[in-house]
């Protein structure tokens, strides 16, 4: 099922992150599993999305981004902040994309970038792992 | 003659791995995911437990407890209607978008035993991460029920995995707890099969296991 911006009834994807950072539209950080026969339901009907909702029964979801701070994470180039030794602040999304390594270290703007994480041949990887 | 030998015995090669292919046991790995605490090791080990007697690793109340993901292969788990699946369970580190060492301080743990931690931690969700796109070909998302699931780190990783096309099966864990609510979690993942367990007690598991055939076999 697809999400809706409760707000301004943009349409996202199922299983989309890009409403991790709040809708890109709009901005607005609440969300709403449409079923399928309800998608056009908002235009065609003049309703607001909130109130398909009622309808239907279902819930919005709402996503909580935190403080700026945590918006801004999504487009971070690093793959591991090290705020201080022993805190870390992870981005699952660069995670999730490869095994290539970039470290930020204390304040912003100062990365160490592991030279040899980006060079590793991807195809001798997956022979290694069989 | 030696020629015909060597012929012979290259063609019986080829034979044999012709073969192996079509009836080599089919295996599926399974990567059991989710936040720190929701009581993945707790659950690879009834699994483990009530199919082959053994113990995957072991658990603590202090979050990160397994930092190394843990691996237990070949359990063959069958359904009521004689249906198997033969699997490999990956146990993964809990996965989380902040590690700090102070949430182990008040567990009890020294500093520098809770920053080693901490790094080990950091290390674990890289490594899980790693073996969700490497190695994993279905996925058990793991979620405490007591907590609320629409934290951005779960409709990430459920995003993630759905995007890499993995078969999931959410399980909404502790529901032998009296403020648990699988109902939020259903209503969080309507786009999945949420499964209600308590893995501590071995509630429901059947369902789980019937589901498990279903979805992985």
């Amino acid at each position: 099922m697809p999400h809706k911006c409760t707000k301004c009834g943009r349409e996202y994807k199922d299983g989309s992150t890009e409403i991790l950072r709040g809708c890109g539209s709009c901005g607005g950080k609440k969300f709403l599993y449409v079923r399928k026969d309800d998608i056009h339901k908002d235009v065609l009907e003049e309703k607001p999305v909130g109130e398909i909702a009622g309808e239907a029964g279902a819930e919005v979801l709402e996503v909580r981004t935190g403080q700026d701070k945590g918006v801004e994470m999504y487009d971070r180039v690093e793959t591991i902040r090290i705020v201080s030794p022993g805190t870390y602040e992870l981005n699952l999304e660069k995670m999730a994309e490869g095994d290539e390594r970039i470290i930020s270290v204390g304040k912003e703007g100062v990365y160490n970038i592991d030279l040899l994480s980006f060079s590793r041949d991807e195809k001798k990887r997956k022979r290694r792992k069989r | 003659m030696k020629i015909f030998y060597q012929t012979f015995g290259k063609a019986k090669k080829k034979f044999s791995s012709f073969l192996n292919r079509f009836f080599k046991k089919k295996r599926t790995r399974i990567g059991i995911y989710g936040p720190p605490n929701a009581g993945k090791t707790t659950l690879a080990n009834r699994i483990a437990r009530d199919w082959t007697g053994d113990a995957v690793g072991p658990v603590s109340e202090i979050p990160h407890e397994t930092r190394r993901a843990r691996r237990k292969e070949d359990i063959i788990i069958s359904g009521a209607n004689g249906a198997t699946v033969t699997i490999d369970i990956v146990d993964t580190p809990g996965v989380t978008t902040k590690v700090d060492y102070h949430e182990f301080l008040e567990f009890g743990l020294e500093k520098d035993e809770a920053i080693i931690r901490a790094r080990e931690a950091t290390e674990g969700v890289a490594e899980a991460m790693h073996w969700l796109r490497e190695d994993i070909d279905g996925v058990i998302y793991m979620l405490d029920a007591t907590i609320d699931p629409f934290e951005q780190v779960n409709i990430m990783m459920v995003g993630i995995i759905e995007s890499r096309k993995l078969p999931v099966i959410i399980v909404a864990n502790k529901i032998d707890l009296p403020d648990a609510s699988p109902a939020r979690i259903r209503s969080a993942f309507p786009q999945h099969p949420v499964i209600a367990i308590s893995g501590l007690e071995g509630k429901n598991t059947e369902e789980l296991y019937e589901t498990m055939i279903e979805r992985f076999g």
